[in-house]
Parts: C-alpha cells; sequence; structure tokens
C-alpha cells in the first residue's frame, strides 16, 4: 500500500527490458485450397498435441479500426478487435500488430510485433470515442490445434455483407488461410526453428512462404 | 479220354516177395499191419503241395513253400523213427504258420509293410526293355514322392525355427507401435518416461534396443558353435529383442501408504520394512513388454516420491511433515499419522514380500490418479477464443482483465492445492468415516431402544461423505421417526437435524456420540406426544430444555405433560441423556378424600394433586413408548 503509484509501469518497463513479455510473434502463413483441406485437417490431426477430443473449432469476428495522425499518405495505427461468435462469455480481444519483418534468408520465419489484452465488449465504443474508424470486418471460421507452444489455425475468411446476418456470409476465396505461429519475448529465434521444421512437414499440401500479405501501397 | 479202358488195378493177394533163398524158397515179405499201412500212407501225405494249392495267393509263403519242397527228400532219407518226416513236417508247416500270422500282423498295421496283389504274368510276359523302362518309372515315381516328403519336412522345420526365433524387425515394429523409439547413430534409443504425457520429472528413461541373439550366444554356447538347436529349446518365449533400461530403473517399485495410530507401531513397521527390501524381482527372460512397463511404473512411482517429499520440505503446516530416506510421515489428526513409503526392490534375492495388511489400497490409487490429473493438466490447456488469444493462460485470467480482478482474486487464482494437501485430505476424509462408523456402530450396539439405522449413501467424493440417521421405536415406526443428516468432511462433521438445526463438530468422536444421545431423548419424547394424540391423551405442555431439575452434562433435559382424555389423570415424564427417564402420575381428584385442615372441601381436588413417581423398571413393555402405551392404557381404563 505504501508503494508508490508509478510500480506499475516501472514494473512493465522492467519485464519489458528483461525480455519477458511474450511481445513477438514468430509466424508462418500460408493456403490450402477448399477441396484439400481435409486432407491437411487429417495430417494436422497427427501432427499436433492432444486430438482425443478432436480438433477444436472456432468461429470469430474480427473489426480492423485505425487512427490516422495525419493526411493519407501516413500509416495509421491500426487495431483488431476479436470476438467469438461460439464462446459468447469469453473476452474480446484487442489486438495490435506489427508490421511483419521478413529478414534475410537465415531467418526462417517472419516476426512481427504482437500485444494482445483481453477487454470487455465495449472496447468498439471505446475505440470509436477514441477516433478510430472500422476499416474493414470479417468472419474467420475454421480450426485451431496447438503442438507444443505452437498455435496452428486453418481458416476460411468471409466477407460481412453490411445488413445482413452472420449467416448470409460470403467467403473472400476459395481457399483456408493456414497460419503457424508462435508468441514469445523477442531474441528467441529457436522457435522461428520449430515452426520452420514444422512447415516442412505439411510441405506437399501448403507452401509456406515468407510473403507480407499485408503490404499494400498507400 | 473217349478211348479209356477201364482197368481194374488191385492189391496182388500174395504178399510181396522179399527173398528167395537159395533152395528156391520165398520168403513173403509180412504184410504190413494197419498201423504200418497208416504210416506208409501218412508218409506219402505232401503237406506243401497242398498248401500250395489252396494259398496260391500269397507270394511270400509260395516261395517258402518252394524252398520247403527242396528241403524235403532230405528229411525223407532218413527218417529214423516211423512218424518222424510226418512230425518234422507238421512243425515246418507250424513254424510257417506263425510266420505267416506274424507277416499279416505286420501287414495289418500298414506301417512296415503293404500286400499288393502281385500281378501274376507281367513278368514272364514283359519284355526285357519294357520292364526297365517300367522299373525306371516306378523308381521316379518313388523318388518324387521322396522329394515332396522332403520338402514339406523341409518348411515345417523352418517355420517351426521362425516362430520360436521371431524376427528382429518385426519385434522392433511392434516394439515401435507402443513406445517411442529414436535411432542415434546404430543405437535404437526408447524412451519411456512420461515426458510426451505431461511429465516434469527430470529423471530420463531412455533405454536401449539391442539384438538379443549378440548377448546370447555366448552365453548358451561359449565354444561359439553356431548350433540354434541349442539355444532355441532352452526357453520357448525367446525375443530377439534386448532391452537394457538404465539400472535405477529396474525392479518393482510401489508407493506404500500407511495410516498409523500411535508412535509403538510406527517402529515396528521400520523394522519389518528393512528387510522387506527385496520384492518381486523381474526374471532376466521377461518378455520386454512387461520389463519395459515395470521400468515405466517405477519411473512413475519415483516421480510421485520426489513430488510429494518437494512438497512436504516446502509445505508450512502447523506439524511440519518428516521426510527421511524414502518415507514421508504426516500428521492427519492428532495421534494419527500417514505414512508414505517409496518402495522399490532392484535386488537379486527372491524373498517373497511381507505383505502389509495396513496398507491404504485406496489412497496408493489415489496418489496415481492425483499425479496423473496433474500430468494431463500440464498437456491439456484450453483452447483460447477468439482465435487470437494467446495460448496459455486459463479462461479465467483471461477474463480477470475485462472483468478488473482484484489482487485477491487473482491471488486465489495462483492458489492450488499440492498432491500431498490432497492426499492428506483424503486420509483425514477416509479416517474419519471409519471413526464415524465406528462410533455409530457401537451407539446401535449399546442402544436398543430407540433403533438406530444408519443409511451411507454409496456415493461419495474423496473428501466428502455422508450417513442419514433414522431413530425409530421398534413397533412404532410410523408414529414417529427423528432423522439427521451427517456430512462428514476431511476435518469436521456437520449434522443437519430434524428441525433444522445445523450442528457443526469436530473430528472428536465424543461430539457426535452426545448429539446422538441428545437426539434419542428429544425422540423419545416427540414420540410419546405422537402417542398421546393417538390415545387421546392431551399434551399440557412440552420442552425440549427444561431448566429445572440438576445440571446436565450434554444439553437440557425434555420433558412433557400429558393428560388423560377425561382430565383426572397426569403424566409427567423427565428424559435426560444421563439419568434417564422419570415418570411420575398424579390423580385428582384422588378416589378417597379425607377433609383436613387446609383442604376442607373435595372440589379443591381438581386443581390437581401431587405426583407420584412411577418405578418404570417394574413395568410391562418392551420398549419406552411400549411402557408408556400400558401406563396410559391402564389409567384410562381405571
Amino acid at each position: 500500500m505504501g508503494e508508490p503509484i508509478g510500480t506499475a509501469m516501472d514494473s512493465l518497463t522492467a519485464a519489458l527490458k528483461s525480455k519477458i513479455i511474450p511481445n513477438q510473434e514468430y509466424f508462418l502463413q500460408g493456403s490450402v485450397m477448399d477441396t484439400a483441406v481435409q486432407v491437411l485437417l487429417h495430417r494436422l490431426r497427427g501432427l499436433c498435441d492432444n486430438l482425443d477430443s478432436g480438433a477444436e473449432s472456432f468461429h470469430d469476428h474480427e473489426m480492423c479500426f485505425s487512427i490516422r495522425k495525419g493526411p493519407p499518405p501516413e500509416q495509421g495505427l491500426s487495431l483488431r478487435v476479436r470476438r467469438a461468435f461460439d464462446y459468447l462469455d469469453a473476452p474480446w480481444q484487442l489486438r495490435y500488430i506489427g508490421q511483419p519483418e521478413i529478414g534475410d534468408k537465415s531467418q526462417p520465419t517472419m516476426v512481427r510485433s504482437s500485444l494482445d489484452i483481453a477487454c470487455s465488449s465495449t472496447i468498439v465504443e471505446f475505440l470509436t470515442e477514441l477516433g478510430c474508424r472500422l476499416d474493414f470486418e470479417c468472419i474467420l471460421r475454421g480450426y485451431m490445434f496447438r503442438k507444443g507452444r505452437m498455435k496452428i489455425t486453418v481458416s476460411k475468411v468471409f466477407k460481412m455483407v453490411q445488413g445482413k446476418t452472420p449467416d448470409g456470409m460470403e467467403a473472400i476465396s476459395q481457399s483456408y488461410l493456414v497460419e503457424l505461429s508462435v508468441l514469445a519475448p523477442s531474441g528467441q529465434n529457436a522457435i522461428a526453428e520449430d515452426i520452420k521444421i514444422f512447415a516442412d512437414q505439411l510441405k506437399p499440401l501448403v507452401q509456406f512462404e515468407k510473403i507480407n500479405y499485408f503490404t499494400r501501397p498507400h | 479220354m473217349a478211348y479209356s479202358v477201364n482197368i481194374s488195378v488191385e492189391a496182388p493177394i500174395e504178399n510181396e516177395i522179399q527173398e528167395i533163398t537159395f533152395d528156391g524158397q520165398e520168403i513173403y515179405k509180412t504184410p504190413p499191419t494197419l498201423s504200418e499201412h497208416l504210416t506208409k500212407i501218412a508218409q506219402k501225405i505232401d503237406f506243401g503241395k497242398t498248401n500250395d494249392e489252396e494259398n496260391a495267393k500269397d507270394p511270400t509263403e509260395n516261395c517258402e513253400k518252394v524252398d520247403e519242397d527242396n528241403k524235403d527228400p532230405a528229411n525223407f532219407q532218413s527218417p529214423n523213427w516211423p512218424w518222424e518226416s510226418l512230425r518234422n513236417k507238421l512243425r515246418e508247416a507250424y513254424t510257417e504258420l506263425c510266420v505267416l500270422a506274424d507277416v499279416l500282423a505286420i501287414a495289418k498295421d500298414k506301417r512296415y509293410l503293404v500286400l499288393d496283389p502281385m500281378p501274376r504274368d507281367s513278368t514272364e510276359t514283359s519284355k526285357p526293355l519294357v520292364q526297365i523302362n517300367a522299373k525306371k518309372k516306378a523308381l521316379g515315381l518313388v523318388a518324387s514322392i521322396l522329394t515332396t516328403g522332403t520338402e514339406r519336412m523341409k518348411v515345417n522345420l523352418n517355420e517351426q525355427a521362425r516362430t520360436r526365433s521371431p524376427d528382429f524387425h518385426i519385434e522392433l515394429l511392434r516394439l515401435r507401435q507402443n513406445w517411442r523409439l529414436k535411432k542415434v547413430g546404430n543405437a535404437i534409443i526408447g524412451d519411456l518416461s512420461y515426458r510426451t504425457a505431461g511429465s516434469k520429472f527430470s529423471q530420463s528413461g531412455m533405454f536401449e534396443i539391442t539384438k538379443a541373439e549378440d548377448d546370447e550366444k555366448p552365453v548358451t554356447s561359449p565354444s561359439e558353435s553356431p548350433n540354434p538347436n541349442a539355444v532355441v529349446p532352452s526357453n520357448k518365449n525367446v525375443s530377439a529383442l534386448r532391452v537394457t533400461i538404465p539400472p535405477e530403473l529396474e525392479g518393482i517399485a510401489y508407493i506404500e501408504v500407511l495410516c498409523k495410530k500411535d508412535q509403538e507401531a510406527l517402529s515396528s513397521a521400520n523394522i519389518t520394512w528393512l528387510n522387506s527390501g527385496s520384492g518381486n524381482t523381474i526374471d532376466p527372460d521377461t518378455h520386454w513388454q512387461q520389463k519395459l512397463e515395470a521400468a515405466q511404473n517405477v519411473l512413475f512411482c519415483k516421480e510421485l516420491f520426489s513430488q510429494l517429499a518437494r512438497e512436504a520440505v516446502q509445505s508450512t503446516s502447523p506439524i511440519p511433515h518428516m521426510v527421511v530416506g524414502n518415507r514421508i510421515m504426516a500428521t492427519i489428526l492428532p495421534g494419527i499419522q500417514l505414512i508414505i513409503i517409496l518402495r522399490h526392490s532392484t535386488g537379486g534375492e527372491k524373498k517373497p514380500v511381507p505383505q502389509n495388511t495396513d496398507h491404504d489400497h485406496v489412497l496408493e490409487h489415489s496418489l496415481h490418479q492425483l499425479l496423473r490429473e496433474v500430468h494431463y493438466k500440464n498437456t491439456h490447456h484450453t483452447f483460447p477464443h477468439p482465435s487470437s488469444a494467446p495460448l496459455g493462460p486459463s479462461k479465467r485470467r483471461c477474463l480477470a482483465g475485462p472483468t478488473a480482478a482484484d489482487r485477491h482474486e487473482l491471488v486465489e487464482m495462483t492458489k492450488s492445492q499440492t498432491l500431498l494437501e490432497q492426499i492428506i485430505q483424503q486420509a483425514q476424509h477416509a479416517f474419519m468415516r471409519l471413526r464415524i462408523g465406528y462410533v455409530l456402530d457401537t451407539l446401535a450396539k449399546e442402544v436398543k431402544d430407540p433403533l438406530i439405522v444408519s443409511h451411507w449413501t454409496c456415493y461419495n467424493s474423496p473428501t466428502q461423505s455422508s450417513v442419514k440417521i433414522n431413530l425409530v421405536t421398534h413397533g412404532y415406526d410410523q408414529l414417529s421417526k427423528t432423522s439427521m443428516i451427517l456430512h462428514i468432511y476431511e476435518k469436521s462433521l456437520k449434522c443437519i437435524c430434524k428441525d433444522g438445526r445445523v450442528m457443526n463438530l469436530s473430528y472428536e468422536p465424543q461430539e457426535l456420540r452426545d448429539l446422538i444421545m441428545y437426539q434419542i431423548y428429544q425422540h423419545q419424547i416427540s414420540t410419546v406426544q405422537g402417542l398421546a394424540k393417538c390415545m387421546g391423551w392431551q399434551v399440557l405442555g412440552n420442552s425440549n430444555g427444561l431448566g429445572l431439575g440438576p445440571v446436565e452434562l450434554l444439553g437440557n433435559a425434555s420433558s412433557c405433560i400429558l393428560a388423560s382424555p377425561n382430565g383426572d389423570r397426569i403424566i409427567s415424564m423427565r428424559c435426560e441423556p444421563q439419568f434417564g427417564i422419570a415418570v411420575s402420575i398424579a390423580h385428582s381428584p384422588r378416589k378417597d378424600f379425607f377433609p383436613g385442615q387446609l383442604v376442607k372441601e373435595r372440589k379443591w381436588e381438581n386443581l390437581g394433586g401431587s405426583f407420584k413417581e412411577v418405578r418404570w423398571d417394574k413395568m410391562e413393555g418392551k420398549n419406552f413408548i411400549n411402557k408408556v402405551e400400558m401406563l396410559m392404557a391402564s389409567l384410562t381404563s381405571s
């Protein structure tokens, strides 16, 4: 009780300095056609941990907000809000994702900074009040797996059609997005190697390449 | 025979001349006597010939007969006495028959000898070239039969050899189906630890797999002569695999759990333990599956024990737990100790383990279950929702932010019970359950009126169970029943009485005893009131906590006063746990009235008179209620 007010901020910076906060996301992305997704799921079922109860499915709604400091040429700060349709009592997630670093050939995976905060449903209001603008929204539906610390998601992205119920959504493409990711404190390159090895095991089905899908000309 | 002439042949009448002397006298042979004649004729019988004709089909005999015929003349030439030749012939015939019988007996078996009909004419008719051809053919046939036979036997032998010494690779495949293996250089290394199942125990469970033949041959046949027959029959289930497990995982281990009452028992347990160090050791020829399973069990027990020992040292309980060597001692209730011992036998000596009868199998099983739960929780994390949330934190922790959990809640989240705490709680509960059962049983034995019936629930958790106690009077079950529910926890009891009062009791059995004794007298009074209603008596008053009379040790006395239907009789009774039941009756008005100094008129008698105590032990009746019923009946009628 007698401690100074600044403790929380101090301990946060201390934690950042000592690199115990998992704020780096090592990831690889790829895609698989709808026709082959069953084969991929079957493969993942064999490779991943604890699938005695079957693969975990998810059904999420993602909204991307952005806030700009200046006129259009300047890159805005984008924040993503996600909620689960199938687990209504689960908290919403606010997420900041930084620009992915592709790195040189020696880097097996891409790295981006990532911060996750669980929050309540009032986050949308809060962000709008802050001056954020809704960039886009989409629905992701698919399956989740885990292998050690690695999270593997196989998801289909659907467009949100305005004025329609979530059932009336249309798929963006005829393929599934496959993502391998590990959240870790910065500087743990051994994990990247693990991801690469795992990605190689899915080789003929999914080609994971270090392509920045997010860079768009502004 | 058309030209045949009938010629009559007859023996000459004259006797044969034997000799003619020089004077011309003829000496006649004396005609043979009848027996001489018979001998002569008999000599002429050719036994061989007749046999030959009859048994022409038997070729072997035929040959023999021919041989005999050749011998016969020799026999004819020197007859020493009249019947000799006949006797010889008969004997030969007998010998032949014996031989024939033997041959037939052998031929009947069809194992060594087969009789075939003899082609009679072929040998005579066929030319030599054809004969040779036929012979060649027959020999070829025989050769092919023999070769197929040997082939079949070879295949059989090979198969037998294969089943006896199984293929290394097939065995390896089977091993691989159940165990984790990897190849390091030329060696095959397996891992039997529970690490993939969520264990974080540091000791490794590496084992090595080698081909069994390489090590076995020098042992069984030092002369290095490759003699597979010498190895194979020695032990029937020889495996092609040899599994080498680290020495610290060899043998058999188990965790022994004991609940001891006092120190004396402890020391005696110590002595028995010292020489029970060896358990059932594993035979070196055991199948690898059993070997690996045993080693895995050893590893599991070691992990369990080290976890418990660590917790015992770290825990801050009022009475510190003791860890000595491979035993942990923890006081669960005053005077009662829980002892957990890791028993591991590696020695080669084969001594039967002195079975400790106090060993608690249920608690041992719970210990295993608790560690498996820990393992399960280590690997089975809940998936985050939405999917972008990080893996790891539990759902409660994810919600802690949005719901603004305070420090206290967060601290509560981090708290978890250690294995030792959990097993101590289970042991406490198990002990409490035993104790309560004993108290209830002895009370039911001591107290016959009313009857104490206890119903235990058959489903209970390891740390909670409940029992329902019913008090009924025999013969008056429908009239009144007092029931209680007793919840048994780890160190306390909760009793919910009939009137809804909740009593929290400690682990001391005397408290429960007192409570039930108190309930018994309550039951008696309430049953009497129920009986009074049936009998038409009036309850004038009752009290469950009577403040009068001597001070009770356990609760207050309960009492009630009943009035007969016409109001002239009053029964008063007082039940107290310590002194039992006292019943008094009063008559008003009394039948006989004598006016005295103070009470001059009879009408004052209606106010009620003095009570007289009933000698209760002299009353008729099976139990208290029965006696009260008799009393009421007698008072109503008179």
